[in-house]
């Protein structure tokens, strides 16, 4: 077994050496390389810049290129727990971290075994459920609000967090579950026989032998789960009420009111906001890569 | 080598000893178990879907008016729709959203494979280099939409004093305040966000191309160009399919915060697109009757582009596995 | 805290609140008590209505906010409450702050066996969220609203009958404009709370740049336009802070009084006895107002080029920034600044006190007609047991709530930073006259609570107002269509919003 495995890794290691060439284009890709590169980061910068500035120098047109007196004030602001805008902050970012862990957990829970199944079982109407599955990501999320969040108030969800770890769960399934269908489509079959040859019963060699090879796979799925649920802002804003239930983007927006504006403070919420996500993602990013490739993407 | 072997086993899922038929319903009692790797994400589907779209559709047909309770909603049969589809804002809507939807997925297909085939080298740096493009799809997009908001500001944004100190523009540059210049503005901030997405996929896709026929065609002659569009490209066919319907559909249905919160669909609607027209409809109009009827008409044009998505991504699927 | 003799505490519930008066005429306070109702009943003349008058009875009075209560609820009401309201939240002054938190404590040592479930709100985000909940039967039990909010509710059966009459004050210490605004079809639903009325702020010294009198404001738009130009002509800064986004509440508030200075309106919403029937948004006078805008913003360039997409949110950043010279804006514009000042330092401080010292109010310029501003402000509302969580509605409960925030006291102090008490013996306060001392250019934007001009108040009005009329500034500064067709083709909108559509 191991053995098998080993050899696969050759494999993959050979087929995805990255090529060295480029030929001519090699300048041409620097270029487009370094351009995009500054696309992507600018805004962020521009960002990080605004949320050191004072309240007011924010506000200079043209604006200070480089902050003049940088003041982290709006982060001490925000991450004290010491006042009431911190405890707030502080508040939405643990309700943003819980719901997102909770949403992730479940929708492996649920999606693992899903997936396996539609790529081992041969069970009648596979076909008919796996588009069924597919087919949640072509509602506009906005068109659901009001008829979900009745359904939410049979089930006495309005205004739990629960309301929003449920219909996360099922933004984050079809691409969860066509994600991980693709990599157990490759994992071979023989490992499983084996293993119920050596008396293992059909879930534990699910358990045993699948589910370790599949990690990259549910790597990826729990991070695109984690990104999905941390991100959404039209469920927070009309599921929940409480504020010491909000999550972060709805958070977010209460800077923005009627009678003031703080364009320091907004863009360090929203910095704040964005680290845990993008440390997770960079980090875990070659996992996700990985999965797709071995996975969905393989042809 | 062993790779052969294992596609060829891969594709048989299960040991093949297919006893005599059954009926289906035997089948179905014999196979129970297999429902139950299934059943929790079915229900969970089920119960987010089934209830929302009766619902929308059962709506669709009446008329609420702000003063009317939902109890006392008036049955108007098809009026709905034909108000929609006589009105002019829904056919400038459709425009835009055409626009959208299109330049939006074919700017962020390609800057995101062009980013695919350079971080697909190796060199020094290139872990960074990924990490750092894929932040734009990380980010929320309420943030995102705050920051870009604040960078086109036509007061005071930063890149209107960009190009004024770099000499390219005098005056203010009106971008989120011009009727001809907004919806461009926004696909910016949309390609922004989504291109890391088709990236990510292509790279994935340009991973899984074969070295071996590369090297053959090196060895044949074959310019770099040659062998991206003859070996490359063809081998990307499924992949680029995949993405740019995933990326269609989000446009269509779910790229809803950018333009709302940027702009709210103005000035004068010019922004405006399906998602953020239905939200208004329903939110600011206060008739539910009219928005669900949209909903029915958004929910045809991508359920439409629905069957061609999951024929995409299951059909090559089927033909395996009835090998 | 003073216990009334029981016989004294049921008399105002069988006498009414004149009865009021001669309860307290036991004590000295009898001769002040009794001028309360007088001077609101001259308060509604405009006429008196002046900066010197509102000072004049500022501090006359004495309030015992528990006691008036307790007359209504027993202070040992036990009970449970629902209740959602936009509290202060991460922009807001300290002070409004420790007004809440002191709001709830007194009301918590009044009534200790009410228990408040309090959901604090987002401005931009209330609204929806109380529609959704009122949809799916998950409304409060009370909810405080702003004013322009109401009437759909009302109109949709989803409040409960309820005035001020239910927690012991009487219909005349409101503002007639106010009452109008919790009146449908002739019922009342709720109590306002506080009620406001934007002012003109300039900032001298880009007034002094341009060479115009620092000191004086624009007395007609007309005048207004002209120094918006002047001060972008020669200063080079944008003189007036135009707004013009869709869906955004900011828009009306500053564009009706135009409107409304010019004989025009949405519909007859001007008129002493509007019917919300006519339509005069395209008059000649309405297409006047509407030219104004145009002239500013296409002819002139003298307002920021930002308008079509901003709030006032955004508005206030160039002002603050001396970049901008006139916006129309709440009294609490310089409570904020003040507030900024403090937190500033350094460098940061100087341009703080700087454009604090710069900061001038003055009257909303007035028309050919009148002078005109928004009646704004809030309103408390009971929901109909129906649509309420758990289906019930602790009535007394909410009446203990209603009484105690609507009362002379605590809508003086709740509304301290940014509004004015709805309930009119507020103004008699000592509270108020603290208000007056400490901040600056109260008594400008209070005097202007007589030129106040509620919304339509009919279901329809949010849409009108947050749609259709900024649609229609939008079609003209936008060339689009030409002053007269975006008019044109408002009164259409809005004929075929209100034909039942």
């Amino acid at each position: 077994m191991t053995a098998i495995a080993e050899n696969q890794a050759d494999v993959r290691r050979e087929s995805r050496a990255p090529r060295r060439s480029f030929g001519h284009w090699g300048l041409v890709g620097w270029v487009y390389l370094v351009a995009l590169l500054l696309f992507a980061i600018l805004p962020m910068i521009w960002m990080v810049l605004t949320s050191v500035k004072g309240q007011f120098s924010a506000l200079q047109y043209p604006p200070q290129w480089i902050p003049q007196n940088p003041t982290l004030e709006e982060y001490r602001r925000l991450l004290s727990p010491n006042n009431d805008v911190g405890q707030e902050f502080i508040g939405y970012l643990l309700n943003s971290i819980w719901v997102s862990t909770a949403t992730t957990v479940l929708g492996l829970l649920v999606a693992v075994p899903a997936a396996y199944a539609f790529s081992r079982f041969r069970f009648p109407g596979r076909q008919f459920l796996f588009y069924a599955v597919l087919l949640r990501n072509m509602f506009p999320a906005v068109v659901f609000l009001m008829p979900l969040f009745i359904m939410m108030r049979w089930f006495g969800l309005v205004n739990t967090q629960w309301s929003l770890i449920l219909t996360y769960l099922t933004f984050g399934l079809p691409l969860s579950i066509w994600l991980l269908k693709g990599f157990y489509d490759n994992i071979p079959v023989e490992l499983e026989r084996a293993a119920r040859i050596d008396g293992a019963s059909r879930f534990k060699a699910f358990v045993l032998v699948v589910m370790p090879l599949s990690t990259p796979g549910i790597i990826a799925t729990a991070i695109y789960s984690f990104i999905l649920a941390w991100n959404e802002y039209v469920y927070a804003l009309t599921f929940v009420n409480s504020k010491s239930k909000l999550t972060l983007p709805v958070g977010l927006e209460r800077f923005f009111t009627e009678y003031a504006t703080n364009w320091p403070g907004l863009m360090a919420a929203s910095f704040i906001m964005s680290v845990p996500v993008v440390v997770l993602f960079l980090v875990l990013q070659k996992y996700f890569v990985r999965a797709l490739t071995e996975g969905a993407v393989k042809t | 080598m062993t790779t052969a072997t294992y596609q060829v086993d891969t594709r048989a899922p299960r040991p093949v000893r297919r006893p005599r038929r059954r009926s289906v319903w035997a089948e179905m009692r014999h196979r129970w178990a297999d429902y139950m790797y299934v059943l929790p994400a079915l229900a969970v589907m089920m119960a987010v879907i089934a209830y929302p779209i009766y619902y929308t559709v059962f709506l669709s047909f009446f008329k609420t008016p702000p003063s009317l309770a939902m109890d006392d909603k008036i049955f108007v049969g098809f009026e709905n729709y034909g108000r929609i589809l006589t009105n002019d804002s829904f056919w400038s809507t459709t425009w835009n959203t055409l626009i959208w939807t299109f330049f939006s997925t074919f700017f962020a297909y390609v800057l995101g494979f062009g980013a695919a085939l350079v971080i697909n080298r190796e060199f020094i740096g290139r872990g960074i280099a990924r990490g750092i493009l894929l932040i734009p799809y990380v980010i929320s997009a309420v943030a995102a939409a705050y920051v870009w908001r604040w960078i086109y500001h036509s007061d005071f944004g930063v890149l209107g004093a960009l190009l004024t100190q770099l000499g390219l523009a005098d005056g203010p540059v009106v971008l989120l305040d011009s009727v001809d210049r907004v919806l461009t503005a926004l696909i910016v901030v949309n390609v922004w966000k989504e291109f890391p997405f088709a990236m990510i996929m292509m790279l994935a896709g340009l991973q899984t191309v074969p070295d071996q026929l590369h090297r053959a065609a090196r060895v044949d002659g074959a310019s770099a160009w040659q062998r991206f569009w003859h070996i490359t490209v063809p081998h990307l066919k499924g992949v680029t399919l995949i993405t740019v319907l995933l990326l269609m559909v989000t446009n269509l249905g779910s790229a809803f915060t950018i333009p709302w919160i940027m702009t709210g669909g103005g000035p004068v609607g010019a922004s405006h697109i399906w998602i953020t027209q239905i939200y208004e409809i329903a939110f600011g109009r206060i008739r539910f009757g009219i928005a669900s009827a949209y909903s029915v008409i958004l929910f045809i044009a991508i359920m439409s582009l629905g069957v061609v998505y999951v024929r995409a991504l299951t059909g090559g699927d089927e033909r395996r596995r009835q090998e | 805290m003073t216990q009334f003799p029981k016989g004294i505490r049921v008399l105002p519930r069988l006498l009414g609140s004149t009865a009021l008066t001669t309860l307290f005429g036991v004590g000295l306070v009898a001769s002040y008590l009794h001028a309360p109702h007088d001077a609101a009943a001259q308060a509604v003349d405009p006429a008196d209505w002046t900066p010197e008058y509102i000072s004049s009875i500022a501090g006359t009075i004495e309030v015992d906010t528990a006691a008036e209560c307790s007359a209504v609820v027993p202070s040992d009401y036990e009970g449970k409450l629902t209740y959602w309201y936009i509290a202060p939240n991460e922009a807001s002054p300290l002070l409004d702050h420790e007004i809440d938190a002191q709001f709830w404590e007194a009301f918590g040592a009044a009534y200790p066996n009410i228990e408040v479930e309090i959901q604090s709100q987002d401005y931009n985000q209330m609204l929806n969220k109380i529609r959704t909940a009122a949809v799916g039967n998950a409304a409060p039990m009370v909810a405080r609203l702003p004013i322009l909010w109401g009437v759909e509710f009302a109109a949709k059966g989803q409040l409960s009958e309820f005035g001020p009459e239910d927690v012991g004050y009487s219909v005349e210490e409101f503002w007639p404009g106010a009452m109008k605004s919790v009146t449908w079809r002739g019922n009342t639903y709720g109590v306002p709370s506080n009620n406001e009325t934007m002012a003109l702020v300039w900032n001298a010294s880009i007034f002094e740049e341009a060479g115009l009198d620092p000191e004086r404001g624009p007395d007609t738009w007309e005048e207004l336009v002209q120094f918006s130009n002047q001060i972008k002509e020669n200063t080079g800064k944008n003189g007036y802070g135009l707004v013009a986004r869709t869906n955004a509440g900011n828009t009306p508030f500053r564009f009706m009084p135009q409107l409304w200075a010019y004989s025009a309106g949405a519909l007859d919403e001007a008129n002493d006895a509007p019917t919300y029937e006519t339509i005069a948004i395209n008059s000649d006078g309405g297409k006047a107002a509407l030219q104004l805008s145009y002239d500013m913003y296409v002819r002139d360039k003298s307002v920021p080029v930002s308008a079509l997409t901003n709030t006032q949110t955004e508005n206030r950043d160039p002002f603050i920034a001396n970049q901008l010279a006139m916006v129309i804006s709440h009294p609490s514009e310089y409570a904020a600044m003040i507030d900024r000042a403090a937190r500033a330092t350094g460098q940061e401080k100087e341009i703080a006190d700087r454009v604090v010292a710069n900061m001038r109010y003055g009257l909303i310029p007035r028309g050919p007609e009148r002078r005109a501003v928004v009646f704004g402000g809030s309103n408390l509302h009971v929901f109909n047991p129906d649509v309420v969580d758990g289906g019930e509605v602790d009535m007394e409960a909410a009446k203990a709530l209603v009484c105690f925030w609507a009362g002379p006291e605590w809508s003086t102090k709740i509304s301290w930073t940014n509004s004015n008490p709805g309930n009119l013996r507020g103004f008699q306060t000592s509270w108020m006259k603290e208000r007056l001392e400490e901040i600056k250019f109260l008594d400008v934007t209070t005097s202007m609570l007589a030129h106040g001009v509620p919304f339509p108040v009919i279901p329809e009005s949010p849409e009108i107002m947050n749609i259709i009329v900024p649609e229609m500034l939008q079609n003209a500064l936008t060339e689009k269509m030409s002053v007269a067709e975006a008019a044109d083709d408002a009164a259409e909108k809005i004929e075929s919003v209100i034909s039942g559509f």
